[in-house]
């Protein structure tokens, strides 16, 4: 199989090269080399797919979503705009807010710059992945208990920020939570109580720091 | 006059957010999750030169890309352009790509000006371009006012201070652009809309479109963010609709974070200079200021604050029996602003509390000390006394600069004055109350974040004797009773003096058509039960004597200044508020923090930057336009000061107006010198500290 | 963003025959989708590289370590044993933008990344990164730029990796035309220093496969400061890195990053440093010489400050005092 390394196709344009390397690989199958087919199907993948639309397959809260998508369809713009999945949120489209926060696999990422493409075959929770039955999530009960919200629009990326960093690290302090959420941006200013809501769900808690005083 | 209640289960107490677990879930459906029936996608073309002729649009180009439906001009025939991202045209299609692409097809031509100017001190200059051909950029009489007679007033001074004191153009970035879903049909426009008013945004859009107002319905179940700049339909809310009608289908008209840079308003920027001066016992005697800023191209139909385009209220808080203010806007090439949570007076309290700050070195006094002497409000006397208390500003209270280290420690303080917060009295409100006991309100206001619904719950079930999760809360949509913009701090006390009615009268009938003495409470499902298979509908408007106005406010703010990297961190703020009766402490104090880190973000790190080569906005992102974050937010104390007997004033202005002059303050009390620049930047604090050398380049 | 097309490599040879002339590689993608965004790049085709084999590997090696190009910044960040072997370049993985950036940022892409000057990264100015004929920085908004340039363009690097891989005298494994070269941070950013429209050294089609980092030296620092507390570029950034032996520094080497278009460097500071025993007057000599040569700009000069504290203040980390 060395010869098919693209380097070696010379004068072939790879459009070429792929195209043909489809008849290549209904031989080698019907040869039933079982080393040959598996590196036939590593190079299958990479066959060059678009401009247009193609078949895209992503595992979102546990259900598939099967979209057709142009490869520069961000995976953000795929479930807001392909799908009903609006609780991710675009605030700038540029890696800078954090609205967007989704969980590949455990781990937090801004679904605006990431391509959906390049999203399949790993699961990826929304903030509608949280709740079960109903149930609100440790880290939502959290947020609610301590108002870690207001107008909302970055809280769903802020509760998987949390809810990832409870996940590496259940016994969070201050600064790691600080550390964890320093890329969603909140406007209406909620962040102290972000920050309470996220030790609360680590089973910490924060004393209030508001007095009333009569005027008279 | 109506009273409320003195004994209260809900009121004064701590209600958690009603609409918490939708938002907490994605459940919640902002303008932007909108996903109308056959929705396309919308986007603006905006001009990429700061001044131009706009000769012709060709957009035939883009209608030709396949999953394009309309292409629409922004202003018909030929027009001028009067600054970077200025909207041309806009495009609805099947997807964001096609859009994109369909963007970059459009032809324009363009006699493209090179004559513009961005920067506030260069447009005042005699042979600046001209923002507007014919019109200077400053008016050729300033905004004046006078008290008194300065000039012979500062001769009889023991103390007089001079500042200049800056600062810079402020975009409100709510966290979800401007922007709607729009669905034009023959039966009239609906409109899903990102607004702080659905009935302005309806107004509005009508008078766009040259509707009836009853042909355009607004609905924001849902939004995110706004600080003043959300008031009204936009030139997106009127492209919306025009690209529905042309491609007959519902239109999703968000803009992008550049856009909300660009075009949808701003707070003006100000360059106060001001002299001061006390008689020796620390009376202050003497005031003069000259303040310009900008306001873009004009004041955008929003007052800037004060008297108008980018006045400031001047000498803010205090009286001064020999002032004399004088104020002009200076128009440049960038996007004209917009009200911004407590228009005007951010920038006072700066200037003004840095100047009494600079004064009371001057006069060997406390800073405390000189407020307490000069501040005519008793209630922010009583608030300064209860603050200092627990801020332990007398044990905290260096002379400046006598803090010692390379890292330096100081503390400063401010008061915010906010004359709105009442209530629009022409508030209106519904209940549909069902024989089963369920009982749903409905009133045309929306929920900007402050909590507003959770607000109307709380009323209600305190009213009606029940618990706040037994009440169903509608707003936002102009198909209900009418209620106010979300602005001036309003929204809070109209509501609650609208549900206090609402009840009032619902016990009443209620009375009458059960024949239950009191229907509150234990008798509620019975008297409702009575009402045999017909709800109840219930009316009821703002009532006098429930509300008021009139916010004080003090903050205490300490810092920490690295003297040797200029970085400045926030230890902590005291807020020190008052406003009346709280309805619902948890929300309440949610935007008090709200307003303290927003004013954190206008003192250390906000601003808009123009570059004057290009006249384009060099940081149209959170990339470079930084907002406060996670790491950058203090310990935040609050004191709330109790005062039912005033009724319901609103809180979210107030609350974000002394932090910027606290925090300056206390930055140059840390010092020893002040940057009288906002904001204050690590490159402003190792300038003020005379330790950045020369450009030799 | 332009349509493109897209592919999965498997191999850093089909890799860059997937890319071509036109393509781009795909990796964390922090970088290049905003460029794309902006129209600032074009690329016909976008050649996802993640499933290229080893490459997300850390290794230790006696004489030194290998950091695979996708290894991410998080993992860097998360590693017990760099963190106790290389603390500086814990430091500033640390230090990198935001956990969801750095959970897929790359070691390959966080060196590669293009300007932040935020006239590059303007999609209506034509700067000279831009083919453009002027540097709108030079007499403009010039607060985030460089004091030292070998050319006409002020725009400097700020890879934080960079930075401390330069002070610990990395080396880059780069795929160039089918042969393994290699680069130390000099020059992997040299042509940035002598070309304007230069991000750095890399030309098309190079693939950053490794970065290799010798263990001769047994301590490291990174400092930078911003105008904010996390998730904001350094104003400047330093770090350094030395052997101690009986209190002496050996083979000492500092870095800069966010004042040159090159990881800033200067050989007779490291010279000056070597055999001495750290103290503040040691550090504020090795400040003077190493920013003896910046040319401050109207509104940059401030770097010039806060570079020096920092080059103390890392100096002194080294030596564990501060």
């Amino acid at each position: 199989m060395k010869n098919s390394e693209p380097e070696n196709l010379g004068a072939h344009s790879r459009r070429t090269f792929f195209k043909s390397l489809g008849t290549v690989a209904a031989t080698a199958a019907t040869a039933q080399v079982q080393s040959v087919a598996a590196e036939l199907e590593k190079i299958n993948t990479e066959k060059i797919v678009g401009p247009n639309a193609v078949p895209v397959t992503l595992r979102v809260n546990g259900e598939k979503l099967q979209l057709l998508l142009e490869p520069r369809v961000t995976l953000l713009d795929a479930l807001r705009n392909y799908s009903s999945l609006t609780g991710a949120k675009e605030g700038c489209d540029r890696a800078t807010c954090g609205a967007c926060t989704v969980l590949l696999g455990d781990t937090p990422i801004y679904s605006c710059q990431k391509l959906a493409i390049e999203s399949q075959g790993i699961e990826i929770t929304t903030v509608e992945g949280l709740a079960k039955n109903e149930k609100l999530s440790k880290v939502q009960q959290a947020f609610l208990d301590k108002d870690a919200l207001q107008c909302g629009y970055c809280t769903p990326g802020f509760v998987m920020s949390v809810t990832a960093l409870l996940k590496k690290n259940p016994r969070p302090n201050a600064d790691d939570v600080k550390h964890a959420c320093a890329g969603n941006t909140c406007r209406c200013g909620t962040h102290p109580r972000i920050l309470q809501a996220a030790l609360r769900a680590a089973g910490v808690e924060t004393a209030s720091k508001t007095e009333v005083v009569d005027y008279v | 006059m109506s009273n409320w209640p003195a004994e209260t289960k809900y009121i004064g107490h701590s209600t958690a957010r009603i609409d918490a677990p939708a938002k907490l879930t994605g459940k919640a459906r902002y303008a932007s999750d909108i996903q109308a029936e056959g929705w396309l996608y919308g986007m603006i073309l905006r001009s990429k030169w700061p001044a131009a002729k706009i000769l012709s649009v060709n957009l035939d180009k883009a209608r030709q890309i396949p999953g394009v439906k309309a292409a629409v001009v922004a202003r018909d025939g030929s027009f001028t352009i009067r600054f970077y991202g200025e909207e041309i045209a806009a495009v609805a299609g099947t997807s964001k790509q096609v859009c994109l692409d369909a963007l970059r097809a459009i032809e324009v031509q363009a006699e493209v000006r090179h004559e513009f100017v961005v920067n506030e001190n260069e447009a005042r200059k005699e042979n600046a371009a001209q923002v507007w051909a014919g019109s200077p950029n400053v008016p050729a009489t300033p905004h004046v006012r006078e008290n008194g007679s300065v000039d012979t007033a500062f001769p009889e001074c023991a103390a007089v201070i001079k500042g200049f004191y800056t600062t810079a153009v402020q975009i409100h970035h709510p966290m979800e652009t401007h922007g709607n879903t729009v669905s034009w049909t023959d039966d009239g426009v609906t409109a899903w809309a990102s607004t702080q008013g659905v009935s302005s945004v309806r107004d509005g859009l009508a008078g766009a479109l040259q509707l009836d107002h009853s042909q355009v319905r607004v609905i924001t179940e849902y939004m995110g963010g706004g600080f003043g700049s959300k008031l009204g339909a936009g030139v997106e809310g009127a492209l919306a609709a025009k690209l529905s009608k042309a491609a007959k289908a519902p239109v999703r008209l968000m803009l992008t974070r550049f856009d909300q840079s660009l075009a949808v308003g701003n707070r003006p920027s100000s360059f106060q200079k001001i002299k001061m001066g006390a008689t020796a016992d620390g009376m202050l005697h003497a005031f003069e200021m000259e303040n310009y800023g900008t306001a873009g191209i004009g004041a955008g139909g929003d007052s800037g604050g004060g008297s108008g385009s980018a006045d400031i209220p001047a000498p803010y808080i205090y009286k001064v029996p020999n002032t004399r203010v004088k104020q002009s806007a200076v128009a440049v090439n960038a996007g004209a602003s917009r009200a911004f949570r407590a228009p005007g007076n951010p920038p006072a309290s700066f200037g003004m509390e840095s100047a009494m700050d600079d004064l009371a070195v001057k006069l060997g006094m406390d800073p405390l000390e000189l407020r307490l002497k000069n501040d005519p409000s008793p209630i922010r006397q009583r608030e300064y006394k209860l603050g200092a208390e627990k801020f332990g500003w007398k044990e905290k209270y260096q002379k400046p600069g006598s803090s010692s280290g390379v890292v330096k420690t100081g503390i400063g303080c401010a008061g915010a004055a906010w004359p709105a917060g009442g209530a629009s009295r022409n508030t209106q409100g519904e209940a549909q109350i069902n024989p089963d006991g369920s009982i749903e309100f409905r009133l045309g206001v929306q929920d900007i974040g402050t909590g507003t619904k959770t607000v109307i719950a709380v009323v209600a079930a305190e009213m009606l004797g029940l618990k706040p999760e037994q009440i169903t809360v509608r707003v936002g949509d102009t198909r209900f009773p009418p209620g106010p913009g979300s602005g001036g701090s309003t929204t809070c006390g109209s509501v609650s003096a609208t549900v206090f009615d609402v009840c009032t009268n619902a016990l009443q009938q209620l009375q009458t058509q059960s024949g239950l003495a009191d229907a509150r409470g234990e008798n509620w499902f019975a008297a409702c039960k009575k009402l045999g298979v017909n709800p109840l509908v219930v009316h009821g408007k703002w009532q006098p004597g429930l509300t008021a106005d009139h916010a004080c406010g003090v903050q205490f703010a300490e810092v920490e200044v690295d003297t040797e990297t200029g970085l400045v961190t926030v230890k902590k703020i005291l807020g020190v508020h008052d406003c009346g009766l709280i309805v619902n402490q948890v929300t309440l104090e949610s935007q008090i923090n709200g307003g303290i880190i927003m004013g954190m973000g206008y003192a250390l790190y906000e601003e808009r930057v123009m570059d004057d080569l290009s006249g384009v906005v060099l940081n149209p992102n959170f990339e470079t336009y930084k907002l406060p974050g996670i790491a950058d937010v203090p310990d935040i104390e609050i004191v709330l000061i109790n005062m039912p007997e005033r009724g319901v004033i609103g809180i979210g202005e107030p609350a974000t107006v002394p932090t910027a002059g606290a925090i300056a303050n206390a930055v140059a009390n840390a010092i020893g010198v002040r940057v009288c620049s906002l904001p204050i930047t690590p490159a402003k604090i190792l300038a003020a500290l005379g330790k950045v050398p020369p450009a030799t380049a | 963003m332009n349509a493109f097309t897209y592919a999965t490599a498997h191999s850093p040879a089909s890799a860059r025959q997937l890319v071509a002339d036109k393509g781009a590689y795909l990796a964390g993608g922090n970088d290049l989708l905003g460029l794309l965004k902006e129209y600032l790049v074009s690329a016909d085709i976008l050649v996802n590289i993640k499933s290229l084999p080893g490459l997300d590997k850390i290794e230790r090696g006696e004489k030194f370590w290998t950091i695979g190009s996708l290894v991410t910044v998080a993992q860097i960040e998360d590693h017990a044993e760099i963190k106790e072997t290389f603390p500086g370049l814990h430091e500033a993985a640390s230090e990198v933008a935001s956990q969801q950036i750095r959970n897929v940022a790359t070691v390959g892409g966080n060196l590669a990344q293009h300007s932040r000057c935020w006239y590059f990264r303007h999609r209506d100015t034509q700067c000279l990164k831009k083919d453009g004929d002027l540097c709108y920085a030079l007499n403009g908004e010039n607060r985030y730029h460089s004091l030292f340039t070998g050319n006409t363009c002020i725009s400097p690097v700020v890879s934080s990796l960079a930075t401390i891989f330069a002070s610990l005298d990395a080396t880059a494994i780069v795929l160039r035309d089918g042969q393994e070269t290699r680069q130390n941070m000099a020059e992997l950013y040299q042509r940035a220093w002598e070309n304007p429209l230069a991000h750095n050294s890399l030309k098309n089609g190079d693939l950053i496969l490794r970065v290799e980092i010798p263990t001769t030296r047994s301590r490291s620092a990174y400092l930078q400061v911003s105008d904010r507390h996390a998730f904001d570029w350094a104003l400047v950034s330093c770090a350094a890195a030395a052997d101690v032996v009986d209190g002496k520094l050996k083979s000492p080497r500092v870095a800069l990053g966010s004042i040159s278009p090159v990881p800033h460097q200067v050989e007779t500071a490291n010279r000056f440093l070597d055999g001495k025993v750290l103290d503040n007057a040691t550090a504020t000599q090795a400040a003077d010489m190493i920013l003896k040569d910046a040319k401050p700009l109207e509104h940059n000069a401030y770097k010039v400050p806060l570079a020096h504290a920092l080059i103390r203040r890392t100096l002194l980390k080294l030596k564990g005092d501060a």
